[in-house]
């Protein structure tokens, strides 16, 4: 999408062209983007062992499907290798999760990432798990690496809460962010704290939230128990696999096509308008691993 | 911020089935909804949002119930809140209600009323039926639903569907058209969409009634310029999907159909929604295609 003005019947019309807005919006298949030399990478782990008869994860699946999802992101055999190939001892490191209060990042996921970063040689000091304390956090503010982590869910003015949106509070302002539901969160990613330190992303598809009601956007009828990771460098391609699964299971739900609410534009345009990374799923290589019923991508 | 729970007529009980009101409620009044549900503010506050007064109560070894009571200043915002997300018909509390896994929503009067718990059990569920139901009683009076409604042929209607609106991000929410707002919609207009028949894809018909006739051709020439220049001289256009589109203006009001599967099903909505504003708003007025 550009600035132009664009219509639902442009995306009829040109689906190869615009195959990631059809995702976004239309709930046309993938697969149909223009073809590009090189892909980005995004890894999709599913484990049906993964969570408890309580729902909460069982630590060592949880960090089994971590360690496997970063190997194959980055095409190593070895976890450790892969850990070590992102994050270098003497980097300064954050680990930016999200604390929202009905689908928090879970704290043993935000430990087993913590724990892999000592293990790539960091000192406990110069790490920090964090969410609204960005801004004040001393190892944030000498960060020179970040692990942005959070869960997908639907979001009231956004679409979506995903990893993109991860990064407001990094303003000192948010809700100036909230303009045309949230069109341009990816400018965040341009603040000089933020800027080229991302070196992992990792949306939580554990049990996301596909749909919102009431002012806490909250109901336990539209989570469901996907038991997945989604792991990637590019932020956009991991949140646009995202919101392409989210879609899929909004169709199977509500049986027709039920468009976010509000459409996820900032997702679309963190490519097209700000060049962060790439949403057409005909640039992703989208890798899957593990469990694969009920995959819906 | 903190202060007793008074909005005026609105008495929420101090206790319902032992769980007990804990002290200090939290009134939140313009963009103060942000320090309590951040983003989620914007779309009360595109519903005109006046207050929202929010208290928990409390039992021990029980589950938290979370009362939110929004004064959105009118019957037509606080059941356009309400429709926003509508998926059922029910009527437990107030004028329309839908409870789910733990959360009652209803609205009355000019009250947009929501109970939640995190945990539901049966005890919960008990407790936030009677909660609503001693909340929608201490509202002295029902308020009417927006006009608009009234324009909606019923044959057909899938009345949960419905969804009313004054913001034109809520019409993406809905059908997506276009990333622009080509309908004009805005906090003058008054819109209505609502669902037809049966399947995965429902014919959807749009209706939009603005300030004055200039405002309602302005808005229809947009429309058909940017989504259906193919209209001229036509009564409907089947477009790339295979499905009628068709859009007319009459007065003050504009028109459109989604998604139908003829051009005589997608008219015939048409019609129906301008005979009855032709009875309720009055006033034969041009007709454009």
């Amino acid at each position: 999408m550009s600035d132009k003005r664009q219509t639902r019947r442009d995306f009829l019309k040109n689906t190869a062209a615009s195959a990631a807005a059809g995702a976004l919006f239309l709930n046309t298949p993938g697969g149909l983007g223009a073809k590009a030399d090189a892909k980005t990478r995004v890894v999709l782990i599913r484990n049906k062992a993964l969570l408890d008869d309580a729902g909460a994860p069982r630590k060592e699946v949880m960090r089994q499907m971590l360690d496997e999802a970063v190997a194959a992101l980055l095409d190593e055999k070895e976890p450790a290798k892969a850990w070590k190939r992102l994050i270098r001892p003497a980097d300064v490191v954050g680990i930016k999760t999200n604390e929202w209060n009905y689908l928090p990042t879970p704290p043993e996921l935000e430990a087993a990432i913590k724990k892999r970063v000592m293990d790539a040689g960091v000192s406990a000091k110069n790490i920090s798990i964090t969410d609204r304390g960005v801004r004040s956090d001393d190892v944030f503010e000498r960060s020179t690496a970040l692990i942005n982590v959070r869960p997908m869910r639907t979001h009231h003015w956004a679409g979506v809460g995903s990893l993109l949106k991860n990064y407001i509070v990094f303003s000192r302002l948010p809700f100036t962010y909230h303009g045309d539901s949230c069109a341009d969160l990816a400018a965040i990613w341009e603040f000089p704290e933020v800027k080229g330190k991302t070196r992992l992303n990792v949306l939580v598809m554990f049990t996301p939230l596909f749909h919102g009601v009431g002012p806490h956007h909250f109901n336990r009828r539209y989570v469901w128990a996907y038991r997945g990771l989604l792991v990637g460098t590019d932020p956009v391609a991991v949140d646009s696999t995202g919101v392409r699964i989210l879609l899929k299971k909004r169709r199977e739900f509500f049986r027709e096509e039920r468009p976010l609410s509000p459409p996820p534009k900032h997702v679309f345009l963190a490519d097209t308008r700000h060049h962060l990374g790439t949403a057409d799923p005909g640039k992703i290589e989208l890798v899957k691993l593990g469990w694969k019923d009920g995959t819906l991508i | 911020m903190d202060k007793p729970m008074q909005q005026e007529s609105v008495m929420p009980p101090p206790e319902v089935n032992g769980w007990k009101a804990a002290p200090g409620d939290h009134l939140y009044q313009g963009r103060q909804l942000f320090d309590y549900i951040d983003g989620g503010g914007e779309l009360y506050i595109s519903y005109g949002f006046r207050s929202l007064v929010s208290r928990k109560y409390a039992r021990s070894g029980r589950p938290d119930i979370t009362l939110d009571l929004f004064d959105m200043g009118s019957s037509r915002n606080a059941f356009g809140v309400f429709s926003h997300t509508r998926e059922k018909i029910e009527k437990d509390a107030g004028q329309g209600s839908e409870y789910s896994d733990g959360l009652m929503i209803f609205w009355k009067d000019r009250y947009y009323v929501s109970i939640m718990s995190q945990k539901e059990t049966p005890e919960v569920k008990k407790s936030i039926f009677e909660l609503a139901g001693k909340i929608a009683r201490s509202i002295p009076n029902e308020g009417p639903l927006p006009p608009i409604l009234d324009l909606l042929p019923r044959k057909g209607l899938v009345p949960e569907s419905i969804r009313y609106f004054r913001h034109h991000v809520w019409l993406n929410s809905h059908y997506y058209i276009a990333d622009r707002n080509i309908l004009h919609i805005d906090d003058t207009t008054e819109a209505v969409l609502a669902k037809y028949g049966a399947g995965p894809k429902r014919t959807v018909l749009l209706l939009v009634e603005y300030p004055d006739e200039k405002a309602a051709r302005l808005a229809h020439d947009d429309f058909t310029k940017t989504y259906l220049p193919e209209l001229a001289g036509v009564g409907a256009v089947r477009i790339e999907d295979g499905t009628f589109t068709a859009c007319r203006r009459r007065g003050r009001l504009v028109s459109a159909v989604f998604n139908a599967p003829s051009d005589a099903s997608a008219l015939q909505l048409i019609d129906e929604a301008e005979k009855a504003a032709e009875k309720l708003l009055g006033g034969n007025k041009s007709n454009e295609r």
